[in-house]
């Protein structure tokens, strides 16, 4: 188990910490932008750079001041630091305190065809597996990862996510993953944290730091970019009225009468239909309005409806075959259900 | 990609500042090639050959050699930890570090040989306590070692120190957090990426120990380094008895520039 307390580090123009953070045998993925101190923490723990203050131990043993080379900490970069004039074959190697399972980590990471082959003949994709390769041979009591799928292409790094979920959970160490992308630090972490100006904002499962954003940058950064204020008209048992503009929705959430909050929906949990079209939908909060925009983004639609009856623009994502259903196009009019499960409450 | 060559940089009328360049550029080459071409085909080869042999040359080539290669063994002994320390802090002190050490390089070697003298010389407190014990730090292969060590190892710890930022210091923390020590992974991944730069640095060094004049003739006019015989026959003997050492030097240089080609680190170009 991981255990950083109060760890903190002072630069010229950016404060990190302090950071609180455990982590059990499971995969944490570290989210934030670019400068917000991910990879400050990563070096903290790897022991590239010493804190200010603070406290990191590793199953009980204390790290601090302990040389990099002690920590028993693997560390994977975003470039895999591979080193050049070595082969593959040659990097593991250098790595393993045991070279008769070299063949066993290139059959897992699929690297065995390329293992006398030099980094820079290799591709992204392979030097990211044999880094991790190399890394898993020194047998770490941590794993710490650096973007390593960053540069490489979206259909490698999907299928990459795939089996490195299953590897890390089979390592049963702890494993912290660095990431500024959304979908691979939900899909790979067993929990997330969203971290922003060298502090964590918040940790949670993944369906926890979307679904129930406890910031509304958390919200922003896993892809809430429905952000409204609204007050609340009643409290009635487990549901709040809410009231924006003219529209008033329900929200299976708890909070006071008369206070303002700002209301949060996932694009991806609305859904929409055309006046005349499909099934009719509840009246209860159901939304109309006039769509304004609509861009193809990946493998769906997003589509952004000024609302007839509040000054918001509400932002939607819908799968391919419910748009090939509803003939959308900009100026036609929708009506939407927002389900009240899926608006959530930031105070 | 935008094309190399269009018609109007060839149409007649125009006119092509490239080659005026070359031409004016050309005057240069010459006057680096001209003059080596004319010692080296002034007088014939079995004339040259019969010199060589001469007990006064071989002796100079001897003292020359043993001395350089001792000084670019210092060189590269104490060169190498200042060029990796220089290449791994960061800040103002690494700015007047590089300064100091570039510092020979830029100083005449005649005042080179002046300022040693003042610390080295037979009437200071070192070359006293050396010569007291046996040692002479003027006039002996010591002393030539002393003023080429001074004006040639530069060249290794600028070079090295270049060779050295050049390995990526991540490749470093990855061998580290593998559990490798510092020394384990400076011997297996720092030097071997490094090498060749380093090698090139020490390859300069010898170059221009082999040839040093100014602050060896200060220190050690006896024994003869080569470039010192040179002086000493065009002023007893007159030119052309100053040409068989010349040949020797001249050989010397384009070894070294195919030396650094070979490297493929040449830190001149």
């Amino acid at each position: 188990m991981l255990e950083v307390n109060s760890l903190t580090k002072t630069y010229d123009i950016f404060d990190f910490g302090p950071v609180d953070l455990t982590v059990d045998d499971e995969v944490l993925s570290i989210l934030g932008p670019s400068g917000s101190g991910k990879t400050t923490l990563l070096s903290l723990i790897a022991g590239i750079v010493d804190p200010d203050g603070g406290s990191i131990s590793l199953n009980g043993d204390r790290l601090n001041g302990c040389p990099l080379q002690e920590r028993r900490t693997g560390l994977v970069f975003q470039d895999g630091a591979l080193f050049p004039h070595m082969t593959a074959r040659e990097n593991i190697g250098y790595a393993a305190t045991d070279r008769d399972r070299i063949a066993e980590f290139a059959s897992l990471l699929e690297i065995t065809d390329v293992l006398d082959r030099r980094p820079p003949t290799l591709s992204g994709g392979e030097q990211q597996r044999v880094a991790l390769a190399r890394t898993l041979a020194a047998d770490p009591d941590l794993l710490l990862l650096d973007e390593p799928l960053a540069s490489l292409d979206a259909p490698i790094r999907r299928r990459l996510r795939r089996e490195l979920h299953a590897l890390f959970t089979s390592l049963e160490i702890p494993v912290i993953y660095v990431t500024h992308d959304q979908r691979t630090a939900t899909a790979l972490g067993d929990r997330t944290a969203i971290v922003r100006d060298g502090a964590i904002e918040q940790v949670g499962s993944p369906m926890t730091v979307i679904n129930r954003p406890a910031t509304q940058f958390v919200a922003r950064f896993t892809g809430n970019e429905n952000l409204f204020d609204a007050t609340v008209v009643e409290q009635r048992e487990d549901t709040a009225l809410l009231r924006v503009g003219n529209i008033r929705l329900q929200a299976t959430t708890a909070a006071a009468a008369g206070t303002t909050v700002t209301l949060c929906i996932h694009p991806s949990r609305i859904q929409v239909y055309t006046p005349n079209g499909g099934d009719d939908p509840h009246d209860e909060n159901t939304v109309s309005g006039t769509i304004d925009r609509w861009l193809t983004e990946g493998n769906e639609y997003r589509v952004e409806v000024d609302l007839d009856d509040a000054p918001i623009t509400l932002t939607t994502t819908i799968r391919p075959p419910s748009f090939d259903q509803l003939p959308l196009e900009t100026g036609s009019s929708v009506r939407m259900t927002i389900p009240p499960a899926a608006i959530h409450l930031l105070s | 990609m935008l094309p190399t060559k269009s018609r109007t940089d060839v149409a007649a009328g125009r006119f092509d500042w490239l080659t005026v360049a070359f031409l004016l550029g050309a005057v240069l080459l010459c006057y680096y090639l001209v003059p080596l071409l004319a010692l080296v085909l002034s007088q014939p080869p079995g004339v040259v050959i019969q010199r060589l042999t001469r007990p006064d040359v071989v002796s100079a080539a001897t003292t020359s050699l043993t001395a350089s290669v001792t000084s670019a063994a210092i060189a590269t002994l104490f060169g190498l930890p200042l060029a990796y320390w220089l290449a791994r802090v960061d800040g103002r002190v690494k700015t007047i570090v590089t300064a100091i050490v570039v510092l020979p390089l830029v100083l005449p070697p005649i005042v080179s040989g002046m300022v040693l003298l003042t610390v080295v010389g037979p009437n200071t407190f070192l070359g006293g306590l050396a010569a007291a014990n046996g040692l002479q730090l003027t006039r002996s292969v010591a002393g030539i070692v002393l003023a080429q060590t001074f004006v040639a190892s530069p060249f290794v710890v600028v070079t090295a120190k270049a060779a050295f930022e050049s390995v990526d210091r991540s490749l470093e923390y990855a061998s580290q957090s593998l559990g490798k020590s510092r020394l384990t992974t400076f011997r297996r991944v720092t030097l071997p990426l490094a090498w060749p730069g380093i090698l090139a640095g020490i390859t300069l060094a010898f170059a221009r120990a082999i040839g040093e004049f100014g602050a060896t003739i200060m220190l050690a006019y006896y024994p003869r380094t080569m470039p010192v015989q040179i002086w000493v026959s065009f002023t007893t003997l007159g030119l052309e008895n100053a040409f068989p050492v010349a040949v020797i030097l001249v050989g010397i240089a384009v070894a070294t520039l195919v030396v650094l080609n070979v490297l493929g680190t040449n830190p001149l170009e």
